[in-house]
């Protein structure tokens, strides 16, 4: 029983990397901020706006590094504690990511707003953080990119949202770094086995490299949009 | 992964190689030094690499938001207003538009203006005339107004007597005898904001 699951695992991973993911994104849709993006991964989307480095309040001021105030906020109504905990998830990895010792007693502000949630939520407001920083101009030690990994009910893994969501058993959420490849983060939801993780951390590994060849691409094209223009 | 001269680089990539001149490189917006590996620089903006004989790296990125450098010129409106002694008056009001220089800009601290250079003299620093008119234009934009090889001021220049202080923050202070005039150039400004430095020279060419 067990030997036949992991066998269909293997088979799933090879197709798994034929498919494309579905990512899109706009930059520069805000007037106001200094870096703005609206993301979508699948049917999922974000919208994320960064303000920074600016006067940072004194109660807050860190005098090493910058102070990163993240603002995560739902579809509708105020913040949920839910939505508090995808914050600290957002901000923790903003704070590794971002050079933050450049601009001591300064603050950078980012704000994430969900416009909609098809599961792959936390995943896609930290992409989106990531593009509306890269957006910005602020100094990064690297890129980031987030992906969310699916176990179903019948032991596969995928790495877009299944269509049938009561299928879904587990979720994986792994953020990478762009220089070394390692995990920065890792959230997961749900019922699964070391060899479901294991399988999924590599699968994801191997997904992220086609969020950063994305990003990487619509930054490209963004740089040569605004030389031409 | 490493980036050559001219070639788009990304945050985290690392650049080995660097050409110095006398164990000195001077890197400028975009690098860092890499503290993980000795001579490497690492890259923290996204952006066209540049690289100035014998020994200056810098990214060409994109920003909208300022960041104060040591040495700038920049335009501003005094928000507060503070410190006067009696031996040095300082003649400046809450509102009025300045052109200064920024002394020092420690990232620790607070960055500090002035209006004089090292002889203690005004040149063409100081208040700018209540009678000019200061908008924003992008970062990008003033440092290619501030290039010399822009035509699009001079050119302004042989239709309108003008008076223009760009600074590197973005601010614009522009002082004309006509009040039309003020919002020709200031729109002849914006519009080549959207254009690219080639259809500029084209179009200043044909303005005789």
């Amino acid at each position: 029983m067990i030997e036949s699951s992991i066998t269909t695992n293997r088979m799933d991973t090879s197709n798994i990397f034929e498919k494309e993911l579905d990512l899109r994104c706009q930059f520069n849709i805000l007037t106001r901020p200094n870096g703005s993006v609206i993301y979508c991964e699948g049917e999922t989307t974000v919208i994320a706006g960064i303000y920074g480095p600016v006067n940072c309040k004194m109660s807050k001021m860190l005098s090493d590094k910058a102070y990163i105030e993240m603002n995560y906020r739902p579809k509708a109504g105020v913040p949920s504690v839910q939505d508090r905990f995808y914050e600290d998830i957002i901000k923790n990895t903003c704070e590794t990511a971002l050079a933050g010792a450049l601009y001591p007693r300064a603050s950078v502000i980012i704000t994430v707003q969900e416009m909609h949630d098809d599961g792959q939520l936390i995943s896609c407001a930290i992409n989106a953080a990531c593009l509306a920083c890269l957006d910005s101009g602020i100094d990064m030690r690297f890129i980031f990119a987030s992906i969310s990994c699916f176990l179903t009910k019948d032991g596969n893994l995928h790495l877009e949202t299944p269509n049938s969501k009561n299928d879904i058993q587990a979720v994986f959420v792994f953020v990478f770094d762009s220089v070394k490849g390692d995990v920065i983060v890792s959230h997961t939801e749900g019922v699964y086995s070391i060899d479901n993780y294991k399988q999924g951390l590599k699968i994801s590994r191997e997904g992220s490299k086609q969020v950063f060849k994305f990003m990487e691409q619509e930054m490209a094209r963004r740089m040569k949009q605004e030389n031409t223009s | 992964m490493s980036g050559g001269i001219g070639e788009l680089v990304y945050p985290g990539n690392i650049l080995k190689n660097i050409r110095s001149n006398k164990f000195v490189c001077i890197i400028g917006p975009g690098l860092k030094r890499n503290d993980n590996l000795p001579n490497t620089l690492i890259v923290t903006r996204v952006g066209t690499l540049r690289f100035e004989s014998p020994n200056t790296y810098w990214v060409d990125s994109l920003q909208k938001r300022y960041i104060p450098k040591r040495g700038e010129l920049v335009v501003g409106i005094v928000a507060k207003k503070a410190g006067a002694t009696k031996k040095q008056k300082v003649n400046i009001n809450v509102g009025d538009a300045v052109y200064a220089k920024l002394l020092n800009t420690y990232k620790e601290m607070e960055p500090e203006l002035v209006c004089v250079d090292s002889y203690f003299k005004a040149g063409s620093l100081g208040v700018l005339s209540s009678e000019g008119f200061v908008f924003s234009v992008s970062l990008n934009m003033a440092h290619r107004l501030l290039s010399i090889e822009n035509p699009l001021l001079r050119t302004l220049g042989k239709k309108y007597k003008y008076e223009i202080a760009i600074g590197m923050n973005g601010k614009v202070w522009l002082n004309c005898a006509k009040t039309v005039d003020v919002l020709k150039i200031k729109e002849a400004i914006e519009i080549a904001e959207k254009k690219s430095d080639a259809s500029i020279l084209n179009t200043c060419k044909k303005v005789r």
